[in-house]
């Protein structure tokens, strides 16, 4: 029972959100939506609902012209699975996909018409999975082919949300090419990322369907996908299998992974505290005494995993410093030495084009 | 002539305290014709904000104003407001003051001459009389005053204005004979911008002229009195830059002053010709053309000082008008300052030939600058290339409005020392042709 217990203090979190970006658009660009929208289903599958969920897609797949089998994105040929479905919510679509709405849904930027569903209302106990996809470069992702997003900007919106309070916890997934550079440059605690390929790689595309005519994945989502068709709610598989999935030999391109900045070890990090919405709901009818051991385990259980000071929210406002504040005074003056210099020089000028003579009016 | 100068000065405070109380005071202080990255006053608050931080306001790119207006404005910036109108009303009471002097001199000349029997018979209605020449300066301050240019560098607060004071207070210790006080001034205006060090030949020449010293090359009183004013005037600005050593006790206000001046790296658009040949410019040789571009600005001091050395006055005007048409960065203030003297000559009038295109160019090139800035930068529909045109076909006028007032000048001291009516040697009427 205390082992159950102390699972529940295990994580930290206690809702999860999700951010699901597909920044591309054009036809020959489905596999990036069919990307999105697989995530989008295991992520539904596992629990989160659409209401936690922000999916942004910047071009219509499903009803585009030159779809032959319309109302369906299909993630696997000959069509075994339809990744579109009945009830796929889309809150970002077609050209509301810009960096400017990406940033804004991640720090709470936004203007107070925006829909609810529209926000990302997380708080300072949400674990956000954050999948972008589309093409990439080093160093910045490229949104509906106009403009893009470099790795700084979205290393400070991270940092943002982090001041702000706005996550836990971050799982930051991307697949386009040369990803591991977009996460190079995050700096905010708790973040833990992944990305299909390293700086100077392509990440490739999965199989074309000679039916619809176009690549209908990329390999490593297609392969996470695989990996996340196995998880159910009460798996207990951790981030390190996450890891290994997609090897060069499957994938081409080398994944990569950045664990330095999360605080827990990936090996405790369930695959549902990101991709799942999971409560563990237990019904018993003794009580249980939470106060001392959990407590106890809990603090030995903090000390083993920091070792180093735990982490504050930075002060928002020094107010005792602001309340105790003096007026400023002007600080320079100009020396006693520079002063006397100049009027004497001008004295001497006066005196010598006026005469002497005057001299004796001043003193 | 006290009351009606008293009256301008009026008008012209009123109209200045009316604008500064307005809502275009905001507007106009940051145009660009009007405020350079020299002498905006933006960069004059900015520097002594950051003294008050502890800082030396030449650590950046951002102050290029000397020690001594640091001093200055160090105790009067409250006051600001007050400072520019002051300084623009001595600006114009000392042109007045000047040019009354100066009209006294060129009576003086002209009556000497006509005893001495140089002037052709014919030329009577050419000989300039007291009572035309008695309101030139009213005039001269009046153009001053409410020169629209003017109004609107003193209500930018741009520092322009003390520069241009101090250039007046020169004139007037020139045209009133002290060498020691010409000297002084011309150091202040020197160490403010570096320009004015060309208004040295002819305030030499004046004061020469004044001592009655014969300007030829062998003769001794002549290089002993160059020598005595050089040596005042360089004395003077070496003790003055000494001077604003001790204010920061650093050397620092050299480069960013003079080395920012000479080597102009702010490329912002104003109305003179550097910024836009700079701003396309490979590396390599924009140190070639920044040498072209300002030796090109000392470059006609000695041509002039050989034609006109019996003028000096006329050659002070000419040279302040080549000054504020290619220096580093012009605002119209300095504009401003070269045509208060054209009341002065307006009695070359019949001898004008573009003078009303002239003007048209000028008053429309000033009213296409904010247009086209709009265009360029708020409607985003032109680019700097009109802007530029507009700066071309302005200082293009000007430098043609230079070149008439001296061709009428040259045309007209010819026809007083050979008549009105030229003929050939076959007495068929002769045209006069600047060559």
């Amino acid at each position: 029972f205390q082992d159950q217990a102390e699972q529940f203090f295990r994580s930290g979190h206690t809702n999860n959100w999700a951010v699901l970006v597909c920044t591309s658009r054009f036809w020959f660009n489905y596999r990036h939506v069919a990307n999105t929208l697989s995530v989008y289903r295991s992520v539904k599958r596992l629990g989160i609902p659409d209401s936690h969920i922000v999916l942004m897609l910047a071009d219509d797949m499903a009803c585009n012209p030159r779809n032959p089998k319309p109302a369906t994105v299909f993630s696997h040929k000959n069509m075994e699975l339809n990744v579109y479905g009945d009830d796929v919510e889309v809150d970002y679509r077609s050209y509301e996909v810009t960096v400017e709405n990406f940033l804004r849904v991640l720090t709470g930027r936004i203007p107070p018409s925006t829909p609810r569903s529209k926000r990302l209302l997380s708080d300072d106990r949400s674990n956000i999975l954050i999948y972008m996809t589309g093409h990439g470069g080093n160093g910045f992702l490229k949104f509906q082919d106009s403009e893009e997003i470099t790795n700084v900007e979205l290393a400070d919106a991270f940092e943002q949300m982090w001041q702000k309070r706005r996550y836990n916890e971050l799982l930051f997934i991307i697949d386009t090419c040369q990803g591991a550079s977009m996460y190079e440059r995050f700096y905010s605690p708790n973040i833990m990322a992944l990305a299909s390929s390293q700086v100077g790689e392509d990440s490739l595309s999965h199989q074309p369907d000679l039916g619809i005519g176009v690549h209908l994945m990329d390999r490593y989502t297609f392969y996470v996908l695989e990996f996340l068709e196995e998880i159910h709610p009460a798996s207990q598989t951790n981030m390190n299998d996450l890891f290994q999935v997609c090897p060069k030999s499957l994938c081409v391109s080398t994944p990569g992974h950045r664990t330095d900045l999360f605080q827990r070890d990936p090996q405790n990090v369930l695959i549902t505290d990101f991709f799942g919405s999971v409560r563990k709901v237990e019904i018993t009818t003794e009580a249980v005494s939470l106060d001392r051991d959990v407590a106890g385990f809990e603090s030995k259980f903090l000390e083993e995993e920091l070792a180093t000071e735990p982490l504050k929210y930075a002060e928002q406002l020094p107010v005792a410093q602001i309340i105790h504040q003096k007026p400023k005074q002007k600080d320079w003056h100009p020396p006693g030495g520079f002063i006397l210099g100049l009027w004497a020089l001008i004295i001497m000028v006066f005196f010598k084009t006026y005469g002497i003579k005057h001299m004796k009016h001043v003193f | 002539m006290a009351a009606p100068l008293v009256l301008v000065v009026l008008a012209a405070v009123t109209v200045r305290a009316a604008l500064y109380r307005s809502s275009l005071a905001a507007f106009i202080a940051e145009r660009v014709e009007v405020a350079s990255p020299l002498n905006a006053w933006k960069r004059v608050v900015e520097g002594l904000a950051l003294l008050d931080l502890g800082v030396s306001p030449y650590s950046g790119a951002i102050f290029h104003e000397t020690p001594l207006i640091i001093y200055l404005f160090h105790f009067l910036i409250e006051y600001a407001e007050l400072v520019f109108m002051i300084t623009d009303v001595l600006t114009a009471v000392a042109l007045y003051l000047a040019i009354q002097d100066f009209n006294k001199v060129v009576f003086k000349k002209q009556k000497l001459l006509i005893e001495l029997d140089k002037y052709a018979p014919d030329v009577a209605e050419l000989i300039q009389t007291p009572m035309e020449m008695h309101y030139i300066p009213l005039k001269v301050a009046l153009f001053y005053l409410l020169n629209p240019y003017t109004v609107m560098s003193c209500v930018a607060k741009s520092t322009c204005a003390i520069n241009n004071s101090v250039i007046a207070f020169f004139i007037l210790a020139t045209i009133k004979g002290s060498a020691f006080l010409s000297a002084v001034f011309l150091a202040l205006a020197t160490y403010q911008s570096l320009y004015p060090l060309t208004l040295f030949a002819p305030a030499l020449l004046y004061l020469l002229q004044r001592q009655f010293i014969p300007i030829k090359l062998k003769s001794k009183s002549f290089w002993l009195y160059t020598m005595q004013y050089a040596s005042l005037y360089l004395c003077s600005l070496v003790v003055i830059i000494c001077l604003s050593f001790f204010l920061l006790n650093s050397w620092d206000f050299i480069p960013s002053v003079y080395g920012f001046i000479l080597s102009v790296p702010d490329l912002t658009p104003n109305i003179g010709l550097f910024w836009y040949f700079f701003a396309e410019m490979f590396e390599h040789f924009s140190l070639f053309f920044v040498c072209v571009f300002q030796i090109n600005v000392f470059f006609y001091t000695i041509p002039l000082a050989i034609k006109l050395k019996e003028h000096p006055v006329f050659f002070m005007f000419v040279q302040l008008a080549i000054i504020s048409i290619f220096k580093s960065y012009p605002t119209v203030g300095d504009v401003a300052l070269y045509m208060a003297f054209l009341p002065v000559w307006s009695h070359l009038y019949r001898f004008l030939r573009n003078i009303f295109i002239l003007s048209c160019v000028l008053i429309f090139c000033s009213f296409l600058f904010p247009v086209l800035w709009h265009l360029w930068i708020y409607a985003g529909s032109a680019n700097s290339n009109f802007y530029y045109a507009i700066t071309l076909t302005f200082n293009i006028g000007q430098i043609l409005l230079i070149s008439d007032y001296f061709y009428a000048f040259l045309r007209r001291e010819y026809y007083l020392t050979h008549g009105l009516h030229l003929t050939r040697q076959d007495g068929t009427e002769a045209m006069l042709v600047l060559k």
